[in-house]
């Protein structure tokens, strides 16, 4: 059985990280978050243009997105900032909705503190005494299964639904027998691959939720009056060798493996305790994507890329993985693993699951990725479902 | 050994994936499908990573599923792409 060695959470969740987050409850808090962020040690900053002007119902997923990121287990504490005050997106819901783990949170209203520069000096000062306490926790042995595993592809050619996302499901698959949960997202991309995951869903009410989901999402897309042909599969698909959204979405679908579905949850939505595969309701689009898995508490993300992708989440280490030996020689810069010898024939399927399986554990434990060495922080993004208002 | 052409579910599927660089009009290459050797010519120049016909088709079969449907047949050893199959899938002109 696997383990690894993580920091243990007040509320029992295990973190491969020990972050302190600097989080901007507001587009015009960004200014001042990047400036403590940029301060302090271990400090990681969280910026977005949303938390105003927005419908009701998009201010509650970018709230709860928000939250998400100070709950996750790879966050130790949290300084909130914000410039005025917001309605249905304030510092004071969110630090109160943190703080139900356990962990150390402050706020800072730029305006309640006299301007930026008074924001950043209280900001930062309040930083560097939550990071004085993280910086006490040192990594403690444990099991997998208090593991969440993300898993997302992008840029996906040939190679990825025929080795690197096949291999993934692999590695996924082994996880879940250990304990852990998975969770496969990008719902637009799974049309045409309903059957083969409803074949795999622990009741008749996740297999309605599987089709429903998945529907609900087309007829979104539908409603804006797009045909999504020549969009998806994407140019670059297309002259892969990809030819329809179907054929995309198996390949995809393969990277969560042949274990069974547990549930369909929202968006950034925590799955449930039982190991399997939760499938979670996200767009295509990468940051989107990977940043409502984020939110659900993965600790760590596999990204499989046949072109090469330069996407990494700030707070959730993304190790990415290709089966395409000439992306890997472009991209070596940010993609981790190279699994070409797939295809190439000199490695094994099994081989290359193990290699993820076990460059996994060792990011799980402290290893960085390629990416976080190079503060790559592409990943987040938040949903949206209306217009700014 | 480099594979020249992949099939994933041998049973059913109608497509193999070309993975070799060169695989041109008339070459004969070998395809390894349920329990046998198949040896096909090829009808057209194929990009790698596109997809070959291994039996004819009237719906596309990859991964044991459907992943759309055959505007024209398709006969064993042409290219199957954008150009004779397509998406049922996202489109704005089903009613």
């Amino acid at each position: 059985m696997g383990s690894f060695m993580g920091y243990v959470r007040p509320d029992g969740t295990v973190g491969a990280r020990n972050y302190l987050l600097i989080l901007s409850a507001t587009i015009y808090a960004n200014s001042v978050v990047e400036r403590v962020a940029n301060s302090l040690y271990g400090a990681i900053p969280i910026t977005h243009p949303l938390g105003r002007s927005q419908t009701k119902s998009d201010l509650k997923m970018t709230f709860d997105i928000l939250c998400g990121m100070g709950k996750n287990p790879n966050v130790g504490g949290v300084v909130v900032i914000v410039h005025f005050r917001e309605e249905l997106c304030n510092i004071h819901d969110i630090a109160h909705e943190i703080s139900k783990t356990g962990k150390p949170v402050e706020t800072v209203n730029i305006r309640a503190v006299g301007g930026a520069i008074n924001a950043v000096a209280e900001a930062t000062r309040k930083g560097m005494h939550i990071m004085r306490k993280l910086s006490t926790l040192t990594r403690e042995k444990a099991e997998v299964s208090n593991f969440i595993l993300g898993l997302n592809c992008g840029t996906s050619d040939t190679t990825s639904g025929l080795s690197s996302n096949v291999a993934l499901g692999i590695c996924s698959d082994r996880f879940i027998r250990e304990g852990s949960r998975s969770i496969l997202a990008e719902l637009p991309e799974l049309m045409g691959a309903e059957e083969w995951l409803a074949s795999r869903a622990v009741s008749p009410e996740v297999v309605q939720k599987i089709y429903k989901a998945i529907q609900s999402y087309e007829e979104r897309i539908l409603a804006t009056g797009e045909d999504i042909r020549g969009s998806q599969p994407t140019g670059d698909n297309i002259a892969g060798g990809i030819s329809t959204i179907e054929e995309k979405s198996l390949g995809g679908a393969k990277k969560s493996g042949s274990a069974p579905i547990q549930d369909v949850i929202g968006y950034g939505e925590r799955p449930g305790r039982v190991p399997g595969v939760y499938l979670m309701y996200t767009p295509g689009h990468g940051s989107e994507s990977i940043t409502g898995i984020a939110a659900a508490g993965a600790q760590v993300l596999v990204f499989s890329t046949g072109g090469g992708h330069t996407i990494s989440h700030p707070i959730m280490p993304t190790i990415k993985i290709t089966g395409n030996n000439t992306s890997y020689q472009l991209m070596q810069d940010t993609v981790d693993l190279d699994l070409s010898g797939i295809l190439s024939g000199t490695m094994g399927i099994q081989e290359a699951a193990d290699l993820i399986y076990n460059e996994v554990l060792e990011v799980l434990s402290g290893k960085m990725t390629k990416s976080e060495i190079l503060k790559e922080m592409t990943g987040f993004a938040i949903h949206r479902i209306g217009i700014s208002l | 050994m480099t594979k020249i052409a992949w099939v994933i579910d041998e049973e059913k599927d109608n497509v193999a994936t070309i993975l070799s660089h060169g695989v041109k009009k008339g070459a004969a290459i070998q395809v390894e499908t349920y329990r046998k050797i198949k040896e096909i010519t090829v009808q057209a120049d194929i990009p790698y990573g596109h997809k070959i016909a291994i039996k004819p088709i009237r719906k596309g079969v990859k991964y044991g599923l459907s992943i759309g449907r055959a505007t024209q047949d398709i006969e064993i050893g042409q290219h199957v792409h954008v150009h004779n199959i397509e998406s049922m899938r996202g489109r704005g002109d089903f009613g």
